[in-house]
């Protein structure tokens, strides 16, 4: 999985230049998503209740500002898209009513109409793959590869 | 005996399918059938993000319109992740004029062939939603009734201290789901006080357990399940009750990666809700497919004959 972070402090702020900001990226998200980005207004209410947000290197709030501002190397490079299990508690705690989880769905499709399975069946041990329930093997196939 | 179209799904068919036996000899005992449809396919586990990909939902409208074409407006699941899907396909069909077109495009070119040669055959008519998805714990609660079940029940679960847990795809979005209230629900507690049962409160009862994680990110997905599990087992209860197989996969066989991770962990029994069900209504414990557990439940089962015993 893909470490990279957010700048260094000493980095910030950010130079926001035509040649680091993605115009059509915002617009692709918002497209695939049904959501405009530009609702948020970094309140943090999905970052602290996601309970993966321990596990990721840009948190939800913060994904969904590199997004507003077309940071798409920076976003779609992050664990993030990858370790969100997709439980809709952003969704569900979004007081500007952004449905986060399909942001995020619409992240991990982009990354993945790029031509990279981030995980492939042949990842899966022989027994997961004889216990896990297909739901979540089906699911994960769905989310996580093309 | 009333007949309910009964969609199991892959999970309850195959590797969970001592679930599958358990909702089907509950519902007996309730005076119901669960009346598995004649032919169905994988519902696609989770619904497409984008409408572009309508694709993705062609696999749960073909069983939904099944299901109406075979005369019948109401479908019951037991699994979450199915009934996650199938509600939400029907919500997108029934608001989306654009993507209901799209699917019955796709549907239409798969009509079986005997329908062009026989006579009798009834016209094409678009699937627009018409079914109704429940869920079965909705269909105890809504049709059922939770009165209803307190009064047929043959051995009470009185004593026993259960945490409700509802993961995530039950109850969410809450705008397509609408089954309760996603922060404050009260279906499973509602559930198991009808099974005579303890509602045991605790913090964790709507949080993820890592869903596929398990797979992708198997760590994860422990230190998750050992959150839910040692909140719920940290407030009095017995056991853990819940309706996704893959909840009762995370919660249930990741014990005892969480005894390895977190020393002094008491590992504690996982519950299906059908297999409670089919006990308070007198259901036979050899039935359940306690066997395949990962964590022993005799303890619990035990104490639930031996309430009956004592009365």
């Amino acid at each position: 999985m893909s470490k990279t972070s957010l700048p260094p402090p000493e980095n910030l702020p950010m130079r926001l230049t035509r040649d680091t900001v993605s115009e059509g990226f915002k617009k692709r998200v918002a497209e695939l998503s049904g959501q405009n980005p530009d609702s948020c207004y970094q309140c943090g209410n999905c970052s602290s209740g996601c309970p993966l947000a321990c596990e990721m290197n840009i948190l939800p709030s913060r994904m969904m500002r590199l997004v507003q501002l077309g940071q798409e190397e920076t976003v779609l490079e992050s664990g993030t898209i990858w370790i969100c299990a997709s439980c809709f508690q952003c969704t569900v705690r979004c007081p500007r009513g952004i449905d986060i989880q399909s942001v995020m769905d619409a992240l991990r499709q982009i990354a993945l109409d790029l031509g990279t399975d981030h995980f492939g069946p042949d990842q899966v041990t022989p027994e997961q793959a004889a216990t896990v329930p297909q739901p979540g093997l089906v699911s994960l196939y769905r989310k996580l590869s093309t | 005996m009333v007949k309910v179209a009964y969609y199991p799904g892959c999970a309850l068919k195959d590797r969970s399918s001592h679930l599958d036996a358990s909702a089907r000899d509950a519902a007996e005992r309730l005076g119901f059938q669960l009346d598995e449809l004649e032919s169905w396919t994988c519902c696609g586990a989770v619904p497409p993000v984008s409408r572009e990909r309508v694709m993705n939902l062609v696999a749960s409208s073909r069983i939904l319109k099944n299901t109406r074409d075979s005369g019948r407006d109401l479908l019951v699941t037991i699994c979450d992740f199915c009934y996650n899907t199938l509600k939400r396909t029907n919500h997108r069909i029934r608001k989306d004029e654009i993507t209901r077109r799209r699917i019955n495009t796709y549907l239409a070119q798969e009509k079986p062939e005997r329908d062009y040669i026989e006579e009798t055959a009834s016209p094409w008519t678009d699937y627009a939603g018409e079914v109704r998805v429940m869920h079965l714990m909705e269909y105890l609660r809504d049709v059922t009734g939770y009165d209803e079940m307190r009064k047929r029940l043959s051995r009470p679960l009185e004593g026993l201290k259960l945490a409700p847990y509802y993961g995530c795809v039950m109850l969410r979005p809450e705008n397509e789901i609408g089954l309760d209230d996603p922060e404050d629900p009260s279906i499973i507690e509602g559930f198991i006080e009808a099974l005579g049962a303890r509602v045991v409160n605790y913090p964790y009862r709507t949080e993820c357990c890592g869903s596929y994680l398990s797979v992708s990110d198997p760590d994860v997905s422990t230190r998750l399940s050992y959150k839910i599990l040692s909140s719920a087992a940290g407030k009095g209860a017995d056991a853990v009750i819940l309706s996704c197989p893959l909840c009762f996969h995370n919660l249930d066989s990741r014990q005892e990666a969480i005894s390895r991770v977190f020393p002094g962990f008491k590992p504690i029994p996982v519950f299906y809700f059908t297999q409670l069900l089919s006990l308070a209504m007198g259901g036979d414990r050899d039935r359940q497919g306690f066997s395949r557990h990962h964590v022993d439940v005799s303890g619990v089962v035990d104490s639930i004959f031996a309430e009956k015993e004592r009365q």
